[in-house]
């Protein structure tokens, strides 16, 4: 038996080990450049010769206002957008679970937006949020509020930018949340069904927590993607005016592929990774307490 | 009663997110059949009612004027399928692994792993001068044969468990894909200049691709499996089934929503990407996110243009996401499992 | 596919003649030829390669970006020396930023009557860094002004306007009747707008703002001296002339279709096709939309930028002011150009290939093809009036090229910047721009904000080395 047991134990390795080398062989090189280059001061254009210059990058960027401020417009996007796309895709999810009318009919069409390139969706959302050429804008000035300038006044096109975030990506939610239900035990539910529990407790108390697992997994996922949102910042807004809607990988996209201030940009994705870091450890300890409290 | 009601409240809020959601879609469309003054003189809703539909903006796009459409969508589904059945599959076994064994890895060992990995780096790269690929493998290749062997001494210091494992899968995807894919081109470059070519090859982008896509595979697929009852793989052991064969034969089928769940959404991520795409292909293996930035000309938004390439690029997706939507109806899959 | 249909046809034409040499013999030679996604330029490209490929029996392989991207895709491949790419179409604001990755061209393509056949604008200036010609213009470009004969040539506005301004419509000379006009025109009940220009970050606004400012600051008597001191390399975007440049580019807002603060020059050129708006500044392709695929076809015309009587003159520090008025139509963009980097395995072959786009006979067909997105460059170019029946009428097509003609030849024009680290300056200006043009700080405030930040990246990356860089953009001897 003990033997038995070792033997398992070594079959671990090779079930983790393909995927592990993978992702180190082509995360590690990146990882060691960034932080290597972090400490430097290294343009391509113009071209200077290389100079360590300690934590001088670092220090630029915590004191750029800059930086704080596409911090800022990053987390409120983020987090306004993911708590619409759980909140929505969850229920939407629910509803498919149960079969409501036409749900073959949905599940193709919901899941549409996840599949179309965020370059594309905000070139459409340009189209569709256009002043005076977009649908949206007709509406409103057929219901009486006029143009609305969208795009131009930073409020507004916060607010836009939350809701491509949300169209594009509560199919994701959706989805994982509906292969979750999926794969749930029924005789629970049927239990549940025989001693007459509500629909509203049934949920609390069966579907949420068993739920809960995977939904921590896919609000993380939700977070840190979209802290990297770009495409649509950069198509809809430019980022501007000002620097008031630009986002944190877009000043580093800046930095990085325009300016070639690849020191800068470096630190900066430095900063971003502790950034993601620090939001996702406190969201994960306050999840496993959730768990706890339902485990 | 109560059953009734909610469910004629999900009908109303699925028809609702249905508009939300179809508009812009129905948007785009129409947009692919209007001639340019329906869109440059104002908003314009119904075919033949608003406007007379024109197919010129198709013609366009097929006749190449537009860049060559037919090698980006060969190339991006032959790369972003391959990529995403490897990185699933993988991601999978690892992800199984993770649920099922349990790993113990001393942070003292990780540590270590890491002052090689980059101070070997740097030291034979830039004292040594030894080109980048070679002093890649050395310093992994040693950094791994150190950190194993530490990891089985009891070392002071926290231990690493299962989660941690996962975390660091994820963690991968939180680093800002600027400064990874400038350097993942770089190491291509080297790589070709050793006499491999990498850059703008189908190899090197399943490879970059792959990678991209295990963290999500790992960390949706252990909460997948974790909801497997492992009564039945116990059974199977007992059979003396090796643990290959009961992954395959047994694990994975019965997590089949979550796989095809999980399939669907690394393919989404993959067929999507731009970055890496841009900096890693130039001719040959160009793919569809490229092109279709490209559609945003210095003409200015020639709307009907990206329309067209929008419907382009998200034809093959309807495909796969109706087949798989169709798997997915709810009890058909996991009814007949369970 | 359509490579593919390319090279079958050149190849059905070596079967099918044998006897056709191959001249110079470039059998078996791929050339990666890479610019923006077509149809502009990218087109054009494929056009020349046709014939290329005919008479040398070599491959041309289109590969194509989007616009955005160009800058750092091969700004990567020429630093790496992948040897991705040999040929490249890209634009003259980056030349100083890839001229230690280019080849120079072949002395036997600077000379004889196709060489002098090029504007000197862009033979002389644009296509040379540091006494070198690393590049060949492939299309002419610069900021116009457009406007519409039907509202122009119309009895009852000309007398309307008569009557409020105190002088006939026309043309605006001056920036000043440029305003009149546009608020002369600016019916938003109707319709109708006064003007477009494009305001939004990342849609090319400041070379907006720099058609305004060269009016008020490239003083003919300090030559070189619109955006640093040629002495000093001291930023000079924040003295009085550029401060009136800003106010009155933001007081066009009130003249612009609602929601300009977030157009780009690719929206303002469909408002200005579609009649949305009386006149709007633009390169040369707003004309062509207008009259192809506009509703104001047949009433296309194009003017020279307006120009000013007083000029700033920053080493007196006061306004010059002149009896005529002065234009200094500003070479916004100066249209794409062809190099070869250095790094390219067939040199020749691609310097040849450049030598076919640009040849007179090339390039005469690529003006007035549809969508090449090529404008005229060359003295044969504007000559030509007849070729460009297809897209003009005769009244259009004389307008359209005459401005063209006299913005290169105008004695006091304007060349755009070109300065290593150019995207590090940009990026400044269009944050700081932004804000003043959205309220957010006064223009005074914006201006000083990118002096200083000019300065400092000056510092930073050498001010000697970005003072010869910029000397030689400006045409100046080194110091």
């Amino acid at each position: 038996m003990h033997g038995d047991a070792v033997r398992h134990d070594r079959v671990k390795y090779a079930f983790i080990w393909p995927a592990f080398i993978i992702v180190l062989v082509i995360t590690i090189f990146p990882l060691i450049y960034a932080l290597t280059v972090s400490f430097q001061s290294v343009r391509l254009v113009p071209p200077l010769p290389p100079r360590f210059v300690g934590f001088d990058n670092y220090v630029d960027i915590l004191s750029s206002q800059r930086f704080w401020g596409s911090t800022w417009t990053t987390a409120t996007i983020v987090f306004a957008s993911v708590a619409f796309q759980y909140a929505l895709g969850f229920l939407l999810a629910l509803a498919l679970h149960h079969n409501v009318r036409g749900s073959s009919l949905y599940r193709v069409v919901f899941l549409l937006p996840m599949f179309i390139a965020p370059v594309c969706v905000a070139l459409i959302a340009r189209m569709v949020f256009h002043p005076y050429l977009g649908p949206v804008n007709d509406a409103m000035v057929g219901l009486g509020f006029g143009n609305l300038p969208f795009l131009t006044e930073p409020a507004l096109a916060i607010m836009v930018l939350i809701s491509i975030e949300t169209w594009q990506w509560t199919p994701f939610v959706t989805l994982l949340m509906l292969a979750g239900l999926q794969s749930m035990p029924s005789e629970v539910f049927e239990a549940a069904r025989v001693d007459d529990i509500g629909p509203w407790r049934r949920f609390w108390d069966l579907t949420f927590p068993m739920l809960l697992p995977l939904s921590v997994a896919v609000i993380f996922i939700r977070l840190i993607e979209g802290f990297k949102v770009i495409d649509t910042v950069f198509v809809l807004t430019g980022g501007g005016p000002g620097t008031a809607t630009e986002t944190l990988t877009l000043f580093a996209y800046n930095e990085g592929f325009k300016k070639f201030n690849l020191g800068m940009t470096s630190a900066l994705s430095f900063v971003f990774l502790i950034v993601v870091i620090v939001f996702g450890t406190i969201y994960l300890a306050a999840a496993r307490r959730l768990m706890k409290r339902y485990a | 009663m109560e059953n009734r009601s909610l469910r004629t409240i999900g009908l109303v809020g699925c028809l609702v997110w249905l508009f939300f959601s179809f508009f812009p879609l129905y948007w785009v469309f129409v947009t692919a059949f209007k001639p340019p003054l329906a869109v440059s003189q104002g908003a314009t809703y119904i075919p033949f009612v608003d406007f007379q539909p024109t197919l010129q903006a198709f013609r366009d796009a097929f006749s190449g004027i537009r860049g060559d459409f037919f090698g980006p969508i060969v190339a991006s589904i032959s790369i972003s399928v391959v990529a995403t059945a490897l990185s699933v599959f993988l991601g999978a076994m690892a992800a199984y692994s993770l649920v099922r064994f349990e790993f113990r890895i001393r942070l003292a060992s990780g540590l270590t792993f890491g002052v090689i990995s980059i101070g070997g780096f740097v030291l034979l790269n830039g004292a040594f001068d030894i080109d980048v690929p070679y002093a890649l493998l050395i310093v992994l290749v040693l950094a791994l044969v150190v950190s194993i062997w530490m990891n089985k001494y009891r070392l002071p210091g926290p231990v690493l468990g299962n989660n941690d494992v996962t975390f660091w899968f994820v963690s991968q995807r939180m680093f800002p894909p600027i400064v990874s894919a400038f350097a993942l081109f770089l190491l291509y470059a080297e790589v070709g200049r050793a006499g491999f070519p990498l850059l703008d090859s189908f190899l090197g982008m399943v490879l970059a691709y792959t990678a991209f896509g295990l963290p999500f595979a790992v960390w949706l697929m252990r909460d997948f499996f974790s909801t497997v009852p492992v009564e039945v793989e116990e059974a199977a052991q007992v059979d003396n089934i090796g643990r290959m064969r009961i992954f395959i034969q047994i694990v994975l089928p019965m997590s089949l929503p979550g796989l095809l769940a999980t399939s669907m959404i690394v393919l989404a991520f993959i067929w999507n990407e731009f970055l890496f795409a841009l900096l890693l292909t130039s001719g040959d293996w160009q793919t569809l996110p490229i092109l279709l930035a490209g559609q945003q000309s210095s003409r200015g938004d020639e709307w009907w243009a990206i329309s067209v390439a929008a419907l382009i690029a998200i034809i093959p997706m309807v495909v796969i996401a109706a087949i798989l939507g169709r798997m997915m109806r709810s009890g058909l899959l996991s009814g007949s499992i369970k | 596919m359509k490579r593919l249909l390319l090279s079958t046809v050149a190849f059905a034409a070596l079967g099918a003649g044998t006897a056709m040499a191959c001249e110079p013999d470039y059998t078996g030679v791929t050339l990666n030829v890479s610019t923006q996604n077509g149809p502009a330029i990218a087109s054009a490209l494929a056009a020349a390669a046709v014939g290329w490929e005919e008479r040398t029996c070599g491959t041309v392989n289109v590969i194509e970006f989007p616009f955005g991207e160009l800058y750092p895709k091969f700004l990567t491949a020429m630093s790496q020396q992948t040897g991705d790419f040999d040929v490249i179409g890209f634009v003259p604001a980056w030349l100083p930023d890839f001229s230690t990755f280019l080849s120079s061209m072949p002395a036997e393509l600077q000379e004889g009557s196709n060489w002098d056949d090029i504007h000197p604008v862009y033979r002389e200036r644009l296509m040379t860094w540091n006494g070198e010609v690393k590049s060949a213009t492939m299309d002419g470009d610069m900021h116009m002004l457009n406007l519409r004969a039907d509202l122009l040539d119309d009895a009852d506005e000309q007398a309307a306007f008569d009557a409020a301004y105190g002088y006939p419509l026309a043309a605006p000379v001056t920036w000043a009747q440029y305003y009149d006009q546009a608020e002369f025109f600016h019916r938003p009940d109707d319709g109708l707008f006064g003007t477009a220009e494009a305001y939004r970050r990342g849609g090319q606004q400041f070379w907006y703002f720099f058609s305004h400012a060269a009016s008020y600051t490239n003083n003919p008597s300090n030559p070189g001296s619109m955006f640093f001191d040629p002495e000093t390399m001291d930023a000079q975007i924040n003295n009085p002339g550029w401060l009136r440049a800003l106010e009155e580019y933001k007081r066009g807002l009130d003249f612009n279709p609602p929601g300009a603060l977030n157009n780009g020059s690719g929206d303002v050129r469909p408002l200005y096709a579609g009649g949305t708006v009386a006149m709007n500044i633009d390169w040369a392709d707003s004309g062509v939309l207008g009259s192809t695929e506009g509703s104001i076809e047949g009433h296309v015309r194009t003017a020279m930028l307006p120009g000013s009587t007083e000029i700033w003159n920053h080493v007196s520090g006061e306004w010059d002011t002149f009896d005529e008025v002065v234009h200094s139509p500003f070479l916004a963009f100066g249209g794409w150009q062809l190099a070869v980097p250095a790094d390219s395995e067939n040199p020749e072959a691609a310097w040849d290939f450049v030598a076919e786009v640009i040849s007179p006979e090339v390039s005469g067909q690529a003006i007035v093809t549809a969508n090449s997105g090529v404008n005229p460059y060359r003295f044969s170019h504007y000559d030509n009036l007849e070729n460009w029946s297809s897209v003009f009428s005769e009244e259009e097509a004389a307008s359209y090229l005459g401005a063209q003609r006299a913005s290169l030849d105008a004695p006091n024009v304007a060349l755009d910047l070109r300065l290593p680290g150019f995207f590090s300056y940009t990026e400044i200006l269009e944050i700081e721009l932004s804000k003043a043009l959205a309220g957010q700080v006064t223009p005074q405030e914006a201006l000083d904000a990118i002096a200083e930040g000019w300065d400092a990246l000056t510092d930073e990356f050498g001010r000697d080395t970005q003072l010869a860089a910029y000397r030689a953009s400006v045409g100046l001897p080194p110091m």
